[in-house]
């Protein structure tokens, strides 16, 4: 028998009918999350991609052989861009739809899907707190890692102190700012009689970055299902007169080499961060920072904060993930957050006084002592060991 | 042509500035030591606030869900945009709200400003301590406000009573888009870190000036233009709200476990000369620079 709330549904961005990585990775992870469910619990759920697109049947097939098990296509002129009103709408009746969800499974108890995926990016982010107050339930942001399991919990509100089993429970992992501490957020029907309440779907948003996603099967079988929003001139009522493309200033692709810094620059910030951008400017590397400084914690001149602290330099799950061939890191710690960013590059040397940051392994050479001691003696072993033919760009 | 109607949400966060903020040896924040503030991301909200009424004449109502503590981040916030009111929601029914909890109550307080007839709602990117950018568009979607995030500049054209905002928005694996849009009043726009207000006309050089001024006497006085509202008085559903309101709980707070080293590192002395030369010279070595010498 069917349930009210089932399958998981993933929402997906694309720009111009391509997807965005991290839909796909969202993919991958809610394949593998659904074959444990599958086997464990029931055959019935599916991994279900969302698509609001014109003229997208193509991606919908690809979302197919990476892992969906069925996709729902909202196919209009409307979709061309992503507006967050529009959008929220057709999403809300699309994850309400009971017909929707018969075209591929037995759906006839469908309320809500059980599970819902978005991603952790300046669309899915909104996208996801509009959607999630729309359908009245619980939304945890900037997940990257997540389990099901069969939890017993006692909680003064959810249980009114008593021992409850909540089956088939999405545990959903949240690094916090620090990078340090994790958070572990589930999204619990009140079970309470005073305040009873049903609360699905159990609805992230997920790092880009962070899952991978399965590899790309042809053979893979899945049912597309066309679906005719409803909408009228109020929801249409944000235009969107332009959009231009913009590169940032911060070039981490084409770079060789990347110099980033972190808290490490504590004791004398601004000397630090110029001494940083000296010894980027010797390798012809570009300057990174850890998310820390991007919230600006030290008192700097204004140009160098607004040259260095800024998020746009920012590398690790909050910002851009790198891979130059050399990556210095200055006076950062290494937390995970940022070791994702930076863990693929060639040749990683590290500068910190403390040999029991995490950043020790994480690179090739650590060099112990602080960046203000060490960042001089190299720059000047640097220059003098210039070569004679320039570093090629 | 009559003033518009303004309401922004702030928050009190703790302080993440060097001096201030205080880390435990694990690198978790402490919290007790760590002094709170107005948090970077309200502060950019109430500037683009007092944009508004410098360029177009506003009446601003600065608004917060927290405890009474929190009226000193309507303070700060009011010395930043010139508030004309200053709310703060606080109850204790309120704690432990997580977003959707927190929107209840933001929206139905809002609804209470000039009759809930607001032309515009700002709230700052997120929170520096949530981090999750959930409530702003959570309490414009439960407002019924058409929602803009992401905005790095905006105008209104009073005449038409329309906004016209730009947002920045980043495509993951593609580039960054700025994106021009249009939309009817009202609206909540969440404010982009990196917005920067800016006057060019003398007039609106000298609304500045006596605005400010004014900023700074009334922050003085901010309890005159402080109230404060409970449950009750904001008639919220108590179901909805606090613990009870919140479909989400903290289950666990861990310690992220230490990966598994992915790399040997060689460790090295940095003050010794010799060491460090070998480390320019595998630098070098790396990026392919020493091929001829």
């Amino acid at each position: 028998m069917s349930a009210k709330y089932e399958h998981l549904y993933v929402v997906i961005e694309h720009e111009d009918g391509k997807p965005v990585p991290v839909s796909l990775e969202m993919l991958g992870e809610a394949r593998r999350l659904m074959n444990g469910f599958n086997k464990k619990y029931s055959a019935n759920e599916k991994v279900v991609a969302l698509v609001l697109g014109n003229n997208m049947r193509r991606l919908c097939e690809e979302l197919i052989f990476y892992g969906a098990d069925a996709v729902i296509y909202v196919d209009s002129p409307e979709f061309q861009y992503s507006r967050n009103l529009v959008d929220t709408k057709v999403i809300s009746q699309v994850a309400t739809n009971r017909e929707l969800a018969k075209k591929f499974s037995d759906a006839s108890n469908f309320i809500k899907p059980r599970y819902m995926f978005f991603a952790a990016d300046n669309i899915g982010r909104q996208l996801s707190s509009t959607v999630l107050a729309d359908l009245e339930s619980g939304l945890a942001s900037d997940i990257n890692k997540l389990v099901i399991e069969d939890l017993e919990i006692k909680h003064e509100h959810k249980t009114k102190g008593q021992a409850v089993k909540y089956e088939k429970t999405l545990e959903m992992y949240r690094p916090d700012f620090s990078g340090f501490l994790w958070t572990t957020i589930l999204c619990l029907d009140n079970r309470n009689p005073a305040i009873e309440r049903e609360y699905h779907p159990q609805a992230c948003s997920i790092i880009p970055g962070v899952f991978l996603p399965i590899e790309r099967d042809t053979s893979r079988r899945g049912v597309i299902t066309d679906y005719i929003p409803k909408f009228d001139e109020r929801d249409l009522r944000v235009k969107v007169l332009d959009r231009k493309i913009v590169k940032s200033a911060v070039d981490f692709d084409s770079c060789k080499a990347i110099v980033s810094f972190g808290r490490g620059i504590k004791d004398s910030s601004e000397q630090n961060i110029k001494m940083v951008a000296d010894l980027a400017q010797a390798l012809e590397a570009e300057v990174g920072v850890s998310l820390p400084i991007s919230k600006k914690p030290f008192a700097v001149s204004e140009g160098v904060s607004s040259t260095y602290m800024i998020p746009d330099r920012v590398i690790g799950t909050s910002g851009r993930k790198v891979a130059p061939l050399l990556y210095i890191a200055a006076g950062i710690s290494g937390a995970m957050q940022h070791i994702a960013g930076m863990k693929e590059s060639g040749f990683v040397v590290a500068i910190n006084p403390d040999e029991n940051s995490p950043i020790k392994d994480e690179c090739d050479i650590f060099i112990k002592g602080r960046m203000e001691d060490v960042i001089p003696l190299l720059l000047e072993e640097l220059r003098k060991q210039k070569p004679a033919i320039e570093v090629k760009k | 042509m009559s003033d518009l109607k303004i309401a922004v949400i702030v928050k009190l966060e703790p302080d993440f500035s060097e001096g201030n903020v205080s880390y435990n040896a694990d690198g978790t924040l402490n919290r007790a030591e760590t002094k709170s503030i107005l948090g970077p991301h309200s502060a950019v909200a109430s500037s683009a606030a007092f944009y508004a009424k410098v360029k177009y004449g506003a009446r601003i109502a600065v608004t917060t869900m927290g405890p009474p503590i929190a009226d000193t981040a309507l303070q700060q916030a009011q010395l930043l945009c010139d508030a004309d009111e200053l709310h703060l929601y606080s109850d204790r029914m309120f704690a432990g709200a997580d977003t959707l909890a927190t929107a209840e109550v933001l929206k139905t307080g809002i609804s209470k400003v000039e009759g809930g007839k607001m032309d515009i709602v700002f709230s700052g990117h997120r929170a520096s301590d949530g981090e999750t950018g959930q409530t702003g568009p959570q309490t414009a979607w439960k407002l019924g406000f058409t929602f803009l995030g992401n905005v790095i500049d905006y105008n209104v054209d009073m005449q038409n009573r329309v906004v016209r905002a730009r947002r920045m928005i980043s495509l993951q694996g593609f580039y960054d888009v700025i994106e021009e849009v249009e939309a009817p009043l009202p609206v909540f726009i969440a404010i982009d870190p990196s917005y920067k207000a800016s006057f060019n006309t003398v007039s609106q050089r000298l609304a500045f000036e006596k605005y400010q001024k004014e900023a700074k006497e009334r922050a003085q006085n901010y309890k005159q233009y402080l109230k404060i509202f409970n449950a009750q008085q904001l008639g919220v559903d108590p179901k909805l709200v606090g613990l009870p309101g919140s479909p989400t709980i903290v289950y666990k707070v861990e310690r992220i476990p230490k990966a598994k080293a992915s790399r040997k590192a060689e460790v090295v002395d940095g003050s010794s000369r010799d060491q460090i030369a070998k480390v320019a010279a595998k630098m070098y070595e790396v990026l392919g620079g020493m091929v001829i010498k």
